[in-house]
């Protein structure tokens, strides 16, 4: 049973758990665990837009409108400060908003993400960046526990391993969960501890055998997983979706099982290295394409499905290349445009329809 | 490269082009300069046409350290520059389009879209580009070149070297300064690689001491807006902005700097302002709005309001003190890496409170453009803080860099005139 975010997280704060609200997309939890803090992270809050309206235009992306509606908003739960972990212009100009011209309560803390195509001077950085931002929770929360980080580095590697034995077994059909709890489970890592999480894909039985392959079979790929509504339509049209590369999902989990961690940064700074190839890291493209093409290999996806954010453009710039590439494989792509809004739109439903009905005769010949 | 015939061809082709239009009474007598500067970049952009196969070519990205590529001698293509041209010359969209019936989203930045729409097409107002055989960006200016420039490189399949900038959050670390100096020398062999030309390090800082120099050059000749009646308008200094961008580096820019500030000193030491009547002064924010210079130039010339300040062509003057040819590697990186865009707001503050006090500003105009994130976002912010702190009447105009399809002539014009009543009435109480 997954929880209710807003509802566990209020528990949390009740409980005295230390909370900090975490932007996207990439950032050692493992430091933010072993200093007893719950990172609670922030992609598409629900609610209206209104008070961030005076702060940002409308052509900024609605994951950086919705987090700072959050932060303005925001009733006292996330009490350890905000994290802004760098990952694209907009989120990046977001945290020296909040934190040198808005002004919130609770600290402000940033994460630099390396970029580009990354080599031996990029690694020692990465580990110089990590031992400033433990060096500086230890300001604030006093001294590191190295036996504590090392625990934690030793809990994430067990959830990190869980999560690519289910990724595994949505791929094969083993698993008998529709898109939408896959994807409820998979989100769950945003805001539960640890443990509770690892419990709670521990409960997640994977079959021996395959079980019914769905109708069509679907690779996504794109920031976030369309909204529950739509996921629930592509449940009921009998479209699976198989494989994902979402930034809030699988691109925040490494290619490879790690040994476990004798040096914490060490193993933080491996980790970062071996996650897949993603746009916000702004690595090749050749490499990108050759990942998705793999993954829909590997889970035999007949389509491939993006769901873009709106004004997002790490991910616009390499859609272009990646819809061509992926054509050129003989696969289908559609394109949805989200403004994270709830809901099914009319013309999305239609789009979705008109590529099921498209496919529709290939599947069934 | 020799430029043997160039200038001779530059001026027949001159005599075909429409005489240009007669300069609104606003303004005051042009600066004898433009003529020099338009040679200049002609020359650039002919020349640019037959170096393949004498040199190699690379197209570099404005904020990044093109120093380096300088020691190899590579002949160096600056697509904003080419964009921003583009745009000035109106045809942004037509560019634009081409990428996006290719693909691209209307929502991408501009500069890239019409970069993109010329890798396509072939299109340009300066006639062709050279294709590149390097490309070299640095997200000191935004993420968006890294992921324009890979785009490039795939299309092209050219290699492209990433110089990773990392933000200013708050100041810039031991750890970011080591990182930066590292890249650069990592760079080294794949430039010598690519260039077929051997790093000698004595090159590298004569190239670097010249362009330190004309660096403090072009801060001097901002610095010279600080007369009263300034000598130029920002829109002048957009368009001299040209050679510290593309140019730096190069005897070129540093000669022709010397010549521009040896002009404006004398209109300064003769009274002689850019505008007929200066009575308020005003301060820029963001990158022009290419397609409507001249619009602005003469709607704000035309009461009397001159632009005397603008935190984008300071952006190559800033962080110039921190250059040392001594300290060739950790000084770059300093340089390079505390620029404007690659800092917080904060320090952005800073910098725009200093600027509106030493400029002497009444006003600020801030252009949002969609095109440039780490530009805009943040603007309100700062237009509200400034405003409080300084009393400073400011307007924010929607716009874009150098897709026009974007401008709204009367919802501008509105909140322009708007701007300057407000501006009128606070200079009168």
């Amino acid at each position: 049973m997954i929880p209710n975010r807003s509802e566990y997280l209020k528990q949390q704060a009740l409980q005295g758990q230390k909370i900090m609200g975490v932007l996207p997309a990439l950032y050692p939890k493992e430091l933010l665990w072993a200093f007893d803090i719950l990172p609670a992270e922030i992609w598409d809050p629900p609610g209206d837009i209104v008070k961030a309206n005076r702060h940002l235009q409308t052509t900024i992306c609605p994951i950086v409108k919705q987090s700072l509606e959050f932060i303005l908003t925001e009733p006292g739960i996330v009490n350890a400060g905000y994290l802004f972990p760098h990952t694209c212009d907009s989120l990046q100009n977001l945290g020296s908003q909040v934190k040198d011209m808005i002004g919130v309560p609770v600290p402000v803390y940033t994460f630099y993400n390396p970029k580009g195509n990354f080599n031996k001077a990029t690694r020692a950085y990465y580990g110089d960046i990590l031992n400033e931002f433990l060096q500086v929770l230890a300001d604030v929360h006093g001294p590191p526990d190295i036996e504590k980080l090392r625990a934690a580095c030793e809990l994430g590697l067990k959830i990190d391993g869980r999560r690519i034995e289910l990724q595994q077994a949505r791929m094969t059909d083993r698993l008998s969960l529709n898109s939408q709890q896959y994807f409820q489970l998979i989100r769950a890592a945003e805001f539960m501890q640890p443990v509770d999480y690892l419990y709670l894909l521990n409960q997640v039985e994977i079959q021996d055998e395959p079980l019914k392959s769905h109708a069509i079979r679907f690779l996504i790929s794109g920031i976030l997983p369309p909204n529950d509504m739509t996921l629930s339509f592509l449940d009921d049209l009998g479209i699976g979706i198989v494989a994902e590369d979402l930034l809030a999902g699988s691109r925040r989990i490494p290619i490879a099982t790690l040994d476990p961690p004798a040096d914490p940064i060490e193993y933080l700074t491996d980790r970062f290295f071996l996650l897949p190839p993603c746009s916000t890291k702004a690595g090749s493209l050749d490499h990108r394409q050759q990942y998705l093409k793999k993954l829909a290999s590997d889970s035999k996806a007949q389509a491939v499905l993006f769901n873009i954010v709106k004004f997002c453009e790490p991910e616009l710039f390499d859609h272009r290349s990646l819809v061509k590439s992926l054509k050129n494989e003989g696969l289908p792509v559609l394109s949805l445009e989200t403004e994270l809004l709830p809901g099914l739109s009319g013309q999305t439903q239609t789009r979705i329809e008109a590529i099921v009905e498209m496919m529709g005769d290939e599947v069934l010949a | 490269m020799r430029d043997v015939g160039a200038p001779a061809l530059m001026s027949f082709r001159d005599l075909t082009r429409r005489k240009s239009r007669p300069v609104p009474e606003a303004f005051g007598p042009p600066l004898r300069s433009n003529k020099r500067l338009k040679e200049i970049l002609g020359r650039h952009y002919f020349l640019s046409r037959y170096v393949p196969g004498a040199k190699k070519v690379a197209w570099v990205t404005s904020g990044a350290p093109v120093e380096l590529l300088r020691a190899f001698d590579f002949y160096t293509i600056y697509p904003e520059n080419h964009s921003a041209l583009v745009g000035a010359k109106k045809n942004g969209a037509e560019y634009c389009s081409i990428a996006e019936s290719d693909g691209f989203s209307q929502d991408l930045c501009s500069y890239a879209r019409i970069d993109l729409g010329h890798m396509l097409s072939g299109k340009s107002p300066a006639g062709k580009l050279p294709r590149p055989d390097l490309l070299f960006c640095s997200n000191n200016i935004c993420q968006t070149v890294i992921y324009w420039y890979k785009t490039i490189a795939h299309e092209l399949n050219i290699p492209l070297i990433h110089f990773d900038a990392p933000f200013v959050s708050t100041k810039q670390s031991e750890a970011d300064v080591r990182y930066m100096a590292q890249q650069l020398l990592d760079m080294i062999p794949i430039l010598e690689q690519v260039s077929g030309n051997v790093f000698y390090l004595n090159d590298f800082e004569t190239i670097l001491s010249r362009s330190q120099e004309t660096s403090q050059t072009w801060g001097t000749i901002l610095q010279t807006m600080r007369a009263k009646p300034a000598p130029m308008t920002i829109f002048d200094a957009f368009g001299h902005l040209a050679p510290i961008v593309s140019l730096r580096g190069l005897p070129v820019a540093h000669d022709y700097y010397n010549i521009l500030l040896e002009e404006l000193e004398e209109r300064v030491a003769l009274g002689i302002g850019a505008i007929t009547e200066e009575r308020y002064r005003l301060i820029w924010d963001n990158i022009a709005v290419w397609y409507k210079v001249r619009f602005l130039a003469t709607f704000f010339a035309e009461r009397k309001m001159n632009f005397v300040t603008a935190t984008y062509t300071n952006a190559w003057a800033e962080t110039t003190c921190h250059l040392d040819v001594k300290d060739p590697w950790s000084s770059m990186a300093k340089t390079y890496g505390q620029i404007i865009l690659n800092n917080n707001l904060k320090h952005r503050m800073g910098l725009m409170r200093d600027m509106i006090k030493n400029f002497e500003v009444d006003g600020m105009v801030m252009h949002s453009t969609r095109s440039c994130k780490p530009y805009s976002v943040g603007q309100f912010d700062l237009r509200r803080a400034l405003g409080a702190e300084l009393n400073l009447p400011a307007v924010i105009i929607d716009a874009d860099i150098a897709d026009e399809r974007v401008w709204s002539e009367q919802q501008i014009q509105t909140r322009l005139e708007a701007f300057c009543e407000t501006l009128e009435d606070a200079a009168h109480v």
